[in-house]
């Protein structure tokens, strides 16, 4: 003990590199606990009533319009000739995009090492999950007559038909279906440890039987956090690649066709960043409320983790803004009539306010987070954050309809116009959302509180390999 | 000493181990150093959070659940090949765009296998991770100790069983209060968990 002291004394002052603590105020794992699971079982708030009704109703009304638009047609949507992906495609795109920040914080930034996402990873793979969700709300019903989905499965049947391996959207098939089965299992797996703390925290009857059934019966002994750790990482690597590869995925969607505007390699690049950038926008329009509303989150999510995530959505929007730049060179430079067509016509078309709303967005509201002070105002994060979203979904809009709109040929040119039925389908699938993120903050900790812990100072033993000691 | 020991569970059943609480990571690494050097083996710690060092201490074996993902993602390889190569080459071959569907576009098929691959693969991870680790048990003796069952989060905590050869009431229980271990108790099985 008194080696340890005398090195301590010797080492250089090193507090001018020390990293920013996890957890403010010195708090202690007990604290911790208690302040994460205090959320969970403290009565019920009515703001949390008013929110979820209308979340609800905004869900309600969505899937009264998918029940509609199923006993009906897809006549009841503004998709027609020439442009048979519009809103659906658009919103598709839009949300399994937002899921991929969840990811990228929970599983790469696990493996780097990076402390920091602890304390936001559970939240961003809630946002995750729930973003796939509503992003597969679309891809069944899209297809207009629903009752036949499963001929995207390769299901052996009496027509002795098969699907087409070749084709992009059924790699998206497989795509979406496993992003949804990993991320839901990376985020399930890892939370249940915290069920357990919320099991044995239980004062009634059927808490105690709902938290027992759902963490399986885990004690914490050395041998299940032994396999624990190991899943941990297994499950981070795993969820690491998909980070990359399912917008790569989707991007294909539109890069492997011919058209002009969408034939580009540089799509699943684009995509990606895309998606983790609007991911990180939507982490900051969560979390930020969040800690207004439960103060002790405060000193787990700090300014300093925030900061962070409003550099990493300034580091994408700066990606994106070069792909749209590159983009516009590349039409240029390509001195393809048709390619230079499309971007014309995307600037200067009928859908020509899209296209400059969507590049006014996302070439400035990033740019705005080099500065300190505006990453440390939060309520105006927040604001800027909802901002690159929505130019998010210009930008998804502008993909996917204008170029469908404008094809080679003049006479098959067309207008698209959302229905009503479009758009309270679009806005049921953000009450989805946040009906989901409620009931999500209202049953589950939201803050990893094991892997926190671990990380505290002072938690970890001073002799870890107990050799010889 | 042992009769004063406090006891829970049913008095009529047999003893099931004898639990007791550590305030730090240390000391309950010192404790299992203890045990070990005294030559007991039967017996488990339960921690709030994985603690670095405890399962070299206690001498346990690397997980295998990477090997059960390695299993489970090179059966997924093969089963998305042939789910691919089978229907595009041999029963249902549909070209369109003149794309070829033989091995000599097997870049086309490779998408599905890296999601079919990951997907299995995690599902290995979670299902071993629960097999491996005993789960499900919704039941536990462990749970008839009401300091444990409460609260396994405010401590550290060490159970040294019954079954050890070393095992007697006496010799573990002055062990445990020679290392400074708090609510050293006596647990016994439940009547319903016969």
């Amino acid at each position: 003990m008194s080696a340890t002291t005398s090195n301590e004394t010797a080492a250089p002052d090193l507090s001018a590199i020390a990293r920013p603590p996890q957890v403010l105020n010195n708090r202690g794992p007990l604290w911790v606990t208690d302040a994460v699971c205090s959320i969970v079982e403290g009565k019920t708030p009515l703001w949390w009533y008013a929110a979820i009704s209308v979340s609800g109703a905004f869900a309600a009304i969505g899937g009264a319009c998918i029940l509609y638009m199923i006993v009906t047609g897809v006549g009841v949507w503004g998709s027609n000739s020439p442009c048979f992906w519009a809103w659906d495609i658009t919103n598709f795109i839009f949300w399994v995009s937002m899921a991929h920040a969840g990811s990228l914080i929970s599983a790469l930034l696990f493996l780097t090492r990076q402390k920091w996402s602890i304390s936001i990873s559970r939240a961003a793979e809630a946002m995750t999950v729930f973003a796939i969700v509503c992003a597969g709300v679309y891809p069944a019903i899209h297809i207009g007559r629903v009752w036949f989905v499963w001929f995207l499965f390769p299901v052996p049947n009496s027509y002795g038909m098969w699907p087409n391996f070749s084709s992009p959207l059924l790699w998206d098939v497989f795509a979406v279906t496993s992003y949804l089965t990993v991320s839901s299992l990376f985020w399930f797996a890892g939370m249940i440890p915290d069920l357990a703390v919320l099991r044995d925290r239980a004062t009634t009857k059927v808490r105690k039987f709902a938290y027992g059934l759902v963490s399986l019966g885990w004690l914490g002994t050395a041998r299940q956090w032994r396999h624990f750790e190991m899943m941990y990482v297994l499950l981070a690597g795993l969820t690491s690649v998909l980070v990359v590869t399912v917008t790569t995925i989707v991007a294909s969607d539109c890069a492997t066709s011919v058209v002009p505007g969408w034939h580009a390699t540089i799509f699943p690049f684009y995509f990606m960043v895309g998606a983790v950038y609007s991911g990180s926008a939507t982490i900051l329009t969560l979390l930020i409320p969040l800690r207004t509303i439960y103060p002790q989150l405060k000193e787990l999510i700090t300014p300093s983790h925030l900061d962070k995530v409003c550099k990493l959505l300034l580091m994408m929007g700066s990606c994106v803004a070069y792909v749209y730049v590159f983009e516009l060179f590349n039409a240029w430079y390509s001195a393809n009539p048709f390619e230079r067509g499309a971007f014309w016509e995307r600037f200067t078309g009928s859908y020509s306010w899209y296209a400059i709303t969507c590049l006014s967005i996302n070439l400035t509201i990033p740019q705005l987070f080099w500065f300190k002070a505006v990453r440390r105002c939060l309520p105006l994060v927040v604001v800027l954050a909802i901002l690159c979203n929505v130019g998010m979904w210009f930008e998804r809009f502008m993909i996917v309809t204008t170029t469908l709109t404008r094809d080679f040929l003049p006479s098959s040119w067309g207008n698209f116009h959302p229905t009503i039925v479009d758009i309270l389908t679009a806005t049921g699938t953000v009450g989805i959302f946040f009906t989901l993120f409620l009931l999500f903050i209202r049953f589950v900790p939201i803050v990893n509180m094991s892997e926190l812990k671990a990380a505290l100072p002072g938690s970890q033993p001073k002799h870890s390999t107990g050799e010889g000691h | 000493m042992s009769h004063h020991l406090p006891i829970c569970g049913s008095k009529e059943e047999p003893l099931h181990a004898i639990g007791a609480r550590f305030d730090t990571p240390d000391q309950l690494l010192a404790a299992v150093n203890r045990l070990r050097a005294e030559g007991y083996s039967a017996y488990e710690c339960y921690t709030p959070y994985p603690v670095h060092g405890l399962a070299e201490v206690m001498r346990l074996p690397k997980s295998l659940l990477s090997f059960l993902v390695l299993g489970g993602g090179l059966t997924a390889i093969l089963i998305a090949l042939s789910m691919e190569l089978v229907p595009s080459t041999l029963i249902y071959p549909l070209v369109v765009d003149g794309k070829p569907l033989n091995l000599s576009a097997l870049p086309q098929y490779v998408p599905i296998v890296v999601a079919l691959t990951l997907m299995i693969g995690a599902i290995a991870a979670v299902k071993g991770m629960i097999i491996l680790g005993g789960m499900p048990r919704l039941n536990n003796p462990m749970f008839a100790w009401d300091l444990f069952a409460k609260d396994a989060s405010r401590g550290f905590f060490l159970a040294v069983e019954a079954d050890d050869k070393k095992f007697t009431t006496a010799g573990v229980t002055e062990l445990l209060d020679q290392l400074g271990a708090g609510d050293v108790t006596a647990i016994h099985l439940e009547e319903e968990s016969k």
